[in-house]
Parts: C-alpha cells; structure tokens; sequence
C-alpha cells in the first residue's frame, strides 16, 4: 500500500493517544489497570482492567473525526471474534476462572488532541 | 442457579412435554445460549426474552445462561418457548420458587408483554392429561385454554406481572371460560334466493343431513357455486365433541382468533383449483394439516373439479374413506382427522353446454371423453350423490316462486342428525355416510322389494360394491328424513336417482 509514512505514524500516534486517554478515563471510573499492550499470539490487547470482582478486557478505538466513519463502526464482527479469543488466551494463561468481560471504549479526538466524545461500551460480546 | 420450567410442544395434534433448564454460570464471558436443538424461531427468543426482561425494567444478569430444552434430541420450534425461558431466567435471579406442576408457555413481546400463541388448546388438553394442575398462557390465548375443564389456566399479561405473581406480590385468577357469542350459522346465499333446482336442493338436503359427498354437473352460469355456498346454511352447528376436533385442528394451526373460543360452526373450505396436493392433504417437514383438515366435520367445496392436477383428486381416495389421513416425514409422522362433505362441481364437457336444451355443444366425442378422464373411476366411486343441474328459464327467474328458507331445511336436517346420533350413540360415528359394512348389516334392515329393486339396478347401473353400500346408507338418510324407522322402496328408488347420468341413460 502507497501510505505516506508521515500518515501511518500520525495513526499510530493518535492510537496511543486514545489508550492513554481511555486508561485515565477508566481509573477515574474506579477501574484497576492490569496490564497495556499485551500481547498474545493472536493480537494485542489494549488494556486488561479490573472492576470489582470482574476482569475486564477493553479495546479501544480512536479517531480525530468521524468523517469516515465512527470508531464503532471500525469494530467488526471478526474483530470481535478476535478480541474472544485474546481473552481466552489470557484468561488459560492466568488460570483465572471468574467471570470477565470485554468492553470497548470508542474516543473521537479534537484538533488540539483532548477527547470530543469518550463512549464506555460494557460487555459488547453479549 | 439451575431452574427448570415445564413446557410441551406440539407436534400435530400431539404434545410432548419440554423442560426448559436454564443456568446462570458465574464463569467465564456473558453469554445466552439455547441448545437442544432449536429452530430459528426459538434461537431468536434469546433476543425477544433479552429485549423484554430490559423493557419491563429488569436488569439482565450479565452471566453465562445456559438453556438447555430437554428432551434435547427432538427438534423444536415456534415461538412459545419465550415465556419459559423468561420465567428461568427471572426465578434464577430473583431467586423464588417457581408453583409446582405447572406448565408455562406463550410468545414475547419486545415490550414485556404477551402475545397470543398458537395451539394452547393442545397444551391444556396435555396437562390435563399428565394431570398437570396449572398452566400459564398469555392473556390472549387464555380463554381457548380454557375449554378444557379441571385445569388452572392462569392468564398472563406481561413479564411483570408474573414476576409479581412469583414473588408473592399479587395472586392470580384461573380464566374462566366464556363462549364468543357465536353468529348464527351463515352462508352467502340462503336456499331460498335460488330459483328452481328443486332436484339439487333435495340432493344438498340429503347430503347435509347424511353427511353424503355430492357432485353437481351443469352449464356455465347454471347456479353451482350458488347452491354449493348455500349449503353451510342448511348444515346444523357441531356437537360438543365434534366441535373439539374442529377446534383442535384449528389450534394446531394457529387459526384461533385471539381471545377466541370452541367453533360452533361448520367450516367451509373452497381452494382454489391450482391448490398443491400438499395444501389439499397437508404435508411439509414439520406436517401441518391441508384444506381437507381444514374442512373437518364440514364441507369441502371443489368447485371446477376437473380443473384440479390429478395427483391432487387422486390423493383425496384414501383420505374420503378412511375419515383420517397419516402424513409421514423423515421427522416425524402426524395424524390428522379428515372427515368432510366433498361438494365437487364441474361442467358436462369443455365447451359447457353437453346436454344444454338450447344451445349446442361444440366439443367432439374426444375432447368430452378426455375431460371426463381427468377424473378417475375410483374417484368418482367414493361419490355418493349426482345431481344434474339444468339452466334456469330466464322467464322463470322473474317469477317470485316461494321457495322454503335454508332455516326450514336446517331444520329437517338437524331432525335427520338427531336420529343418527342416537342410532351410533355407542360407536365412534356420528352419520350414516360414515356406516361401516358391519354398521349397516345392523342398521339398514332391507325388506325384500327394496333388496330386489338393489339388485335390479345394481345389475343395471354395473354398480361396484362400494357404490352398492352407498346406496344403501343414502336411502337410510332419506329414510331418517321421513322419521321412518325401515327404509322403504321409495325411499331406494330416490337414492337411485342420484347416479351418473351416463349410468342411467344407457340403460
């Protein structure tokens, strides 16, 4: 693909900007951050959080406008299918048998960077 | 939490019980999954149950449910299982005990309330059988429940109702049954507006009264149709027992108007002549009853009967003779009662106007015989009556002739009826044109002019021994007509009237 490398960094850099405001925006909540980033073999998790007794997996989308389509939109089916099984990896991993969760944070971005809108959505599997 | 709520599934005019189970795990990722072999209908209730238990302002567990219907390896569907699965669902989290036997059953709303649902019939007829002491339908479908005497048919409105009802918050009344003010019996013409056909209404009188298939041939415009609608007009309303056969027909099929009650009236079925021969007999993977089931304890109109595919005439033998008719799939095998009026009409010959007094028939001798042979032999055999229905005068239409009412003859006819009911008030039979042989061994005593009159004309007409005992349960109902105890020779010669036309006039 003909990408310009200036855009392909902007992306990535606009991606850690929304995880790092997703995971502020989750501690407000109350919200215990396990872990950032991690990886299994399937893909990466973005944040693996822990809300009372509930472990709780959160990918989050971001994009500075909804021009193109709204961070929801960018989470398809596959995707989701792809997120079920990051989280059994983990969960197998860990040992841990207690209910989880996967949730899923969509942030749209403003010109200088501060979110325009943070949607929490709980348990989108279900 | 495991919770287990008793259901039943119809299959025909069967049911078997169903357990749901439901499990609320508190493991692993928030999921609602239905196992036993469910259909699309019943897969989507996960959604419908979901969507109602969140509209009634209930919290939906985020847990792993689990339901499982049992017993798992027989394939269910339709949409009844919601409020099982609903009433699993909230006993599991609101932790309450659930009334012992009973059986529970209806479809969702997305809004928490319930909606009418196919064959509760079916369903209390069931529990009363296993002894189940107490169902609960939706409100809708309460009342057809409740036809079924000694058993609690609790009327269901919406999912908070119940709820309410389970936590002991509010206490519930048993539906009481109530008849739907049930119309008068109706037909689209009343005998009296036909003008003429004196034979042919005599014929319809004797049909109606015997339970006698009947098959009317005459010119286009000749009055047919009419006569046949007229007929439900001169049939008396269904017994208690036949109009629960009726009743569960039409339950099975999901043809029971919401709020609605036992059928009192005879039905009056008239497919159309492209009709599939499962539409006539019934059929499909899961077997669902056909036109001739349809018009159980009443009339089955084929009107240009020879316009119909021959497989479908065909398929109607068996059926006519045994009143009950066997549909058998991979899946499953289902039984269903067929026991109607066949009411045939057809035209002489292709062009219409065979044996017409005025106007001349244009058909050759050949295209006549191919018409007449889309009917077959057997078929017509099963026939009991024939009747010739000539063109009407124009002159005479103008003349107001009183003629009686459909009201006078339904009265001559429920006289008949009664006669026979009493006659068969052992057996399994409600009329003549059911007799078995051994029935009218017993019933139809022939003096020894009208055995001799029998076998003359059965000589004659090359009458085959269906036809022959035909012509005997005829004469008995024209007999019962006449309030007379023996069937006399005048009553023989009547009956022999109603054969073929070509029968009679080569002889």
């Amino acid at each position: 693909m003909n990408i310009p490398k200036e855009t392909k960094t902007n992306n990535l850099k606009i991606g850690h900007l929304g995880e790092q405001i997703a995971k502020i925006y989750l501690q407000n909540k109350g919200y215990y951050i396990i872990e950032k980033n991690y990886r299994t073999k399937y893909a990466e998790i973005d944040l693996i959080a822990r809300n009372k007794s509930v472990l709780v997996f959160v990918e989050v989308r971001a994009r500075k406008d909804e021009r193109f389509g709204s961070p929801e939109d960018s989470i398809k089916r596959s995707k989701i299918r792809k997120l079920i099984k990051n989280a059994q990896a983990y969960v197998a991993r860990k040992g841990y048998v207690k209910t989880y969760r996967i949730d899923a944070i969509c942030i749209v971005l403003e010109e200088n960077g501060r979110a325009n809108r943070i949607t929490h959505y709980e348990n989108i599997t279900f | 939490m495991l919770i287990k709520v008793c259901s039943a599934a119809n299959s025909g005019l069967e049911t078997i019980g169903v357990d749901v189970e439901v499990n609320l795990a508190n493991r692993g990722l928030p999921a609602f999954e239905i196992v036993g072999l469910p259909n699309k209908a019943v897969d989507e209730s996960r959604e419908r149950v979901k969507t109602a238990i969140v509209n009634s302002n209930i919290k939906f567990p985020t847990k792993r449910i689990t339901v499982n219907l049992a017993p798992a390896d027989v394939p269910k569907e339709g949409s009844f299982y919601d409020l099982p699965i609903a009433t699993g669902v909230l006993a599991s989290i609101m932790s309450c005990e659930l009334p012992k036997k009973s059986l529970f059953f209806g479809e969702l709303s997305l809004d928490g309330t319930l909606r009418h649902t196919k064959g509760a019939l079916l369903l209390s007829l069931f529990a009363k059988e296993r002894g189940i002491k107490n169902i609960f339908v939706p409100k809708a479908s309460a009342n057809e429940a409740a036809i079924i005497k000694g058993v609690n048919v609790y009327p269901i409105e919406s999912i908070n109702q119940l709820l309410a009802y389970l936590l002991g918050q509010i206490s519930l009344e048993p539906a009481k049954y109530s008849e739907v003010k049930s119309e008068a019996v109706q037909a689209e013409f009343d005998m009296a507006e036909i003008l003429g056909q004196e034979q042919a209404k005599r014929a319809m009188e004797i049909s109606a009264a015997g339970g006698h298939n009947f098959f009317m041939v005459g010119s286009p415009g000749s009055g047919k149709t009419m006569l046949a609608r007229a007929l439900p007009g001169i049939l008396p309303i269904l017994a208690e027992r036949e109009s629960l056969e009726v009743t569960k027909i039409y339950s099975a099929s999901g043809r029971i108007p919401p709020e609605g009650s036992l059928i009192k009236i005879r039905p009056f079925r008239a497919p159309h002549h492209t009709i599939s021969q499962v539409g006539l007999i019934g059929g499909g993977s899961r077997p669902q009853p056909g036109e001739i089931s349809l018009a159980h304890r009443g009339v089955l109109f084929l009107d240009e009967f020879n316009e119909f595919t021959r497989g479908v005439l065909e398929a109607l033998r068996q059926p006519m003779e045994d009143g009950h008719l066997t549909i058998s799939r991979s899946r499953e095998r289902v039984c269903y009662p067929s026991r109607f009026i066949l009411v045939a009409s057809a035209n002489p010959c292709p062009c219409g106007y065979l044996y017409h007094p005025k106007k001349s028939c244009t058909c050759t001798q050949r295209e006549i015989e191919k018409y007449k042979k889309r009917v077959s032999g057997p078929l017509l055999d099963r026939i009991d009556l024939y009747i010739e229905v000539p063109v009407v005068e124009i002159k005479e239409l103008s003349e107001g002739r009183v003629a009686p009412t459909s009201a006078e003859i339904r009265v001559r006819v429920e006289k008949a009826r009664k006669i026979q009911k009493n006659r068969f008030k052992e057996k399994d039979i409600y009329t003549n044109a059911e007799m078995k042989n051994a029935h009218i061994k017993k019933y139809c005593f022939l003096s020894k002019e009208v055995k001799q009159l029998l076998l003359q004309a059965g000589m004659a007409f090359q009458l085959s021994a269906r036809s022959y005992f035909k012509m005997i349960k005829v004469a008995r109902t024209i007999a019962d007509l006449e309030d007379s105890e023996g069937i006399k020779v005048s009553h023989m010669a009547e009956a022999l009237q109603y054969r073929p036309r070509d029968q009679i006039r080569d002889k």
